[in-house]
């Protein structure tokens, strides 16, 4: 056996891809960004946050090196899954590789004279790894990451064959080291501007280890350390990122976004590499809703094309697989695809307020005036439309679409709900039911959507207001018209004789009569709230309040076309009266056809400009005609007109058409 | 016009009371609230605040309330519930009022676009009534009671009875007194509207004269503010 030398240098036959250990990406650090490559990179700079996958994830990266390479190209693939705060990612990194080769200085010569070199040669891979992490809550996410490493160890030596011809041969001596590392980490938004990532390195190692003594001092270095990430967004458009490990490395970078591009430097520097920046990652990328495209490099900025002795290797091992001093420049694409086969939230509910309990009989009030609203919060960076719907449980059997509203980016708008009651809806009981609303943008899918319990009171209930009385009139007016005519048909031969004019006073007068002054005056049922009969009740049940009997004989005379308005007399503390005034279409010149007291008609403009009379009534006396006329003009006059209680608001007219 | 006469001494504000007839000369009548008819007057009688009394032509009646006493001459009407005291504020909620009470909505389905087949008995003989006496006694009131210091109730009961006598918005004489009331009160934009409407009347050149002078210097107030 011939030693010919032992030279103990170190060259690298392929040093095409370096698994990284610390927070050192391939496309640099950019702190929290908003990039669907995060699963790719976050098991090395941060690993709680795979956020930015709304439902399914895919990311590849190819590259190549500027070295002779017998890697593969393919860097890595990853695929993430996010499901509710939960998200789950995997990534197989084939090309995350690196391989030395270096001779032993030994050489023997061979039979035929010729000589060979002898070599040793050590393989680092990360074949794949996975990562988890929860968000909390918008703010705060928490997570963790396990990879999987290979190390091989080759190495050949000269061994003496001992026989009557001793002779020697090269013989290897080889083993392999399986191990995984496991990290935590957690990320924090403090606001829109600032956030931080910190994370450990290195916390978890187990697996193999070298039982050759002789291959201990090459294997991956796993000290363990730590890892503080910082990004500020001074303005909306650019990004400024700090990493610290506790090796004393660092990495510095700033992002600047425009639309759907982006532009990022990063500029890194650990205690192995010289210079103290050891080099620069610039990238660019594009991205939209589906895909981000992203062509990245890494400078080196020393001669990396020189060979290196052992005893450096030796001395300070690796801990860097991907970022080390036998790096060479890269040049990197990576593509990342975003699926969503769920619903992409454009906007989302802050709250909803329920604006007034559901009174059915008020049907049209909640066609003009919105029965909630809804604090919703665009999410996006673009105008949004938003279409409300929302359904009541027990009435609406589809959604009800409400007019839709503009929302600036990330501005928050209060979105109105209305209501449509369907015309055979009646409900005898008042029940706590729910409301569902939802908010629909481009997705055929609601965004979101809010469910709250609301009281939706009986057909018969009232909110008190005497303006809502008029529901009541309008519900059975075919009712009371067919009752109103029948009974005037009887007295066709008085109303065909009257003076011309006189026609609605004495249809008022025969309507009251017949139906008003039968009745009884009943409370309402005890514990029942605010409670009004419709004109179809009241005649059956033979009596009600004032608000009741207001509301019949009103409806009596709308029905047949004299119009009327309801009087609400608030002026007796907390009881309230109502009763009727109605149009005689009397112009004031002819009022003595009616009455020999002028303290016993009022006159009212209408929109032509024409004065008419119009008479109080009050249905309450339940006697004639000519007596709730005279009580009803006596009451009015004293308290709307005398005391000024029109002016004053204690006494309130509500015409009902 | 004939001379009318009356006098009141108050020692406060007057508001709902009870009236005692003091004194009557000739002929008056009253109407109780609501009721329909008409009852001859009698000394001694006590009425409520919403009485009507008129009187006849060379007839007066004093009445005496609580502090007062109102006393009012021939060709006048006045109900008890005006003979009060009222401030300026009060003045301009009542002249508000009557904007309040004016029905807000056209009504497009009237019975009026219905076609009525056959005859309407009496629509022809429908009595066309002019400007009555009624409405003219309650004017004759009111001034009675404008003169008595209860001006702003004067304005508001002249008011009452142009839209309830409508033929008595046509009668120069009255208008300008109860405009000049509110001219003197200070409320300038409603004594200007008034004399608006009184210009399209057919009134004196004298009267004319009057009340152009009125738009003028309201006029020049308005803008002076």
């Amino acid at each position: 056996m011939k030693i010919l030398s032992i030279s103990f240098l170190i060259f690298m036959i392929s040093n095409v891809n370096i698994l990284p250990q610390s927070s050192f990406g391939l496309n640099g650090y950019s702190g929290n960004h908003s990039s669907f490559s995060s699963p790719l990179y976050n098991f090395e700079s941060n690993v709680s946050d795979y956020s930015q996958i709304k439902d399914w994830g895919f990311s590849a990266i190819y590259g190549m090196e500027f070295a002779n390479s017998t890697n593969s190209n393919l860097y890595g693939i990853s695929i993430s899954k996010t499901i509710n705060n939960h998200n789950i990612s995997v990534r197989y990194t084939p090309g995350y590789q690196k391989e030395f080769s270096f001779k032993t200085g030994e050489t023997i010569i061979l039979q035929d004279s010729t000589s060979q070199s002898l070599t040793s040669g050590f393989i680092y891979k990360e074949l794949f790894g996975f990562g988890y992490s929860y968000k909390f809550s918008d703010d705060f996410s928490a997570g963790f990451s396990f990879r999987y490493f290979n190390q091989e160890f080759n190495r050949e030596a000269v061994t003496v064959i001992f026989n009557d011809n001793p002779y020697l041969v090269s013989e290897s001596t080889g083993e392999k080291i399986n191990f995984w590392k496991g990290d935590l980490g957690i990320n924090y938004f403090l606001n829109e501007r600032l956030n931080f990532a910190l994370a450990s390195i290195n916390l978890l190692n187990f697996g193999q280890k070298a039982e050759n003594s002789e291959f201990e001092q090459y294997e991956l270095k796993k000290d363990m350390g730590g890892m503080f990430g910082l990004s500020y967004h001074p303005v909306d458009e650019t990004a400024l990122n700090f990493v610290y490990e506790t090796t004393n490395a660092f990495q510095l970078g700033v992002n600047g976004y425009l639309k759907n591009f982006s532009l990022g430097f990063t500029l890194f520097h650990d205690k192995y590499q010289s210079p103290s920046i050891a080099g620069i990652i610039p990238s660019i990328g594009f991205k939209s809703d589906l895909f981000e495209v992203m062509l990245s490099g890494i400078k080196y900025f020393s001669n990396r094309k020189v060979e290196h002795g052992v005893s450096g290797f030796v001395e300070n091992g690796l801990s860097n697989i991907i970022n080390n001093p036998y790096s060479y420049d890269k040049i990197l694409l990576t593509v990342s695809f975003n699926l969503n086969t769920i619903t992409e939230k454009f906007v989302e509910f802050v709250d909803v307020k329920i604006n007034k309990d559901i009174y059915p009989t008020f049907k049209d009030n909640y066609i003009d005036y919105p029965f909630a609203y809804g604090t919703v919060v665009n999410l996006t960076d673009d105008f949004i439309n938003v279409k409300p719907l929302s359904r009541i449980e027990g009435i609406n059997e589809e959604n009800i679409q409400s007019p839709g509203s503009s929302i600036a980016p990330h501005d928050t708008a209060e979105v109105p709900f209305y209501l449509i009651i369907p015309e055979k809806y009646h409900s005898d009981k008042t029940a706590l039911s729910y409301a569902d609303f939802y908010l629909v943008t481009t997705n055929e899918q609601p965004d979101d959507e809010f469910q709250k319990a609301i009281l939706v009171n009986s057909s018969n209930s009232w909110d008190g207001r005497v303006s809502n009385l008029h529901y009541f009139i309008r519900k059975d007016l075919d009712f009371s018209m067919m009752n109103a005519k029948e009974i005037l048909s009887k007295n066709k031969p008085t109303l065909d004789t009257l003076t011309y004019g006189l026609e609605d006073f004495y249809k008022a007068n025969i309507l009251f009569n017949s139906f008003i002054k039968n009745l009884v005056y009943t409370s309402d049922p005890r514990a029942t709230g605010e409670y009004v009969q419709f004109p179809r009740e009241t005649l059956e049940l033979k009596g009600g309040d004032c608000d009741d009997l207001s509301v019949f004989y009103s409806s009596l005379l709308e029905s047949v076309g004299i119009q009327t308005a309801l009087v609400n007399y608030k002026t007796d503390g907390t009881i309230r009266h109502v009763s009727v005034l109605f149009n005689t279409k009397l112009s004031p010149e002819f009022a003595r056809l009616i009455t020999n007291n002028d303290s016993k008609y009022f006159v009212r403009e209408n929109l032509d400009g024409k004065d008419e009379i119009w008479l109080p009534v009050e249905t309450t006396s339940l006697t004639d005609f000519e007596t709730a006329w005279k009580i009803g003009s006596e009451k009015f006059n004293k308290d709307a007109v005398n005391n000024l209680g029109i002016a004053t608001g204690k006494v309130e007219i509500i015409d009902i058409y | 016009m004939k001379k009318l006469f009356a006098f009141i001494i108050l020692t406060g504000m007057l508001s709902a009371q009870t009236f005692t007839v003091e004194s009557i000369n000739g002929t008056a009548s009253y109407q109780k609230g609501g009721a329909e008819n008409w009852t001859r007057l009698e000394k001694g009688m006590t009425l409520e605040n919403d009485a009507t009394i008129v009187t006849d032509d060379n007839s007066s009646v004093e009445l005496k309330g609580e502090n007062t006493k109102f006393k009012f001459g021939e060709s006048a009407a006045v109900t008890t519930s005006s003979i009060k005291k009222m401030n300026i504020d009060d003045l301009l909620l009542a002249l508000a009022m009557e904007d309040m009470m004016n029905a807000p909505k056209k009504i497009n389905k009237s019975s009026d676009n219905t076609a009525v087949y056959g005859s309407k008995q009496g629509e022809e003989n429908s009595p066309q009534l002019k400007a009555d006496d009624f409405g003219i006694k309650k004017l004759n009131g009111a001034m009675q009671i404008a003169e008595n210091g209860m001006e702003e109730s004067a304005v508001v009961t002249a008011k009452e009875t142009y839209r309830k006598y409508p033929a008595t918005k046509k009668l120069p004489s009255y208008r300008i007194y109860f405009a000049n009331i509110l001219f003197r009160k200070g409320l300038y934009e409603e004594a200007l509207k008034e004399y608006y409407e009184i210009d399209k009347l057919e009134i004196t050149k004298d009267e004319k004269d009057k009340v152009n002078s009125k738009i003028e210097a309201i006029n020049m107030k308005l803008m002076s503010e």
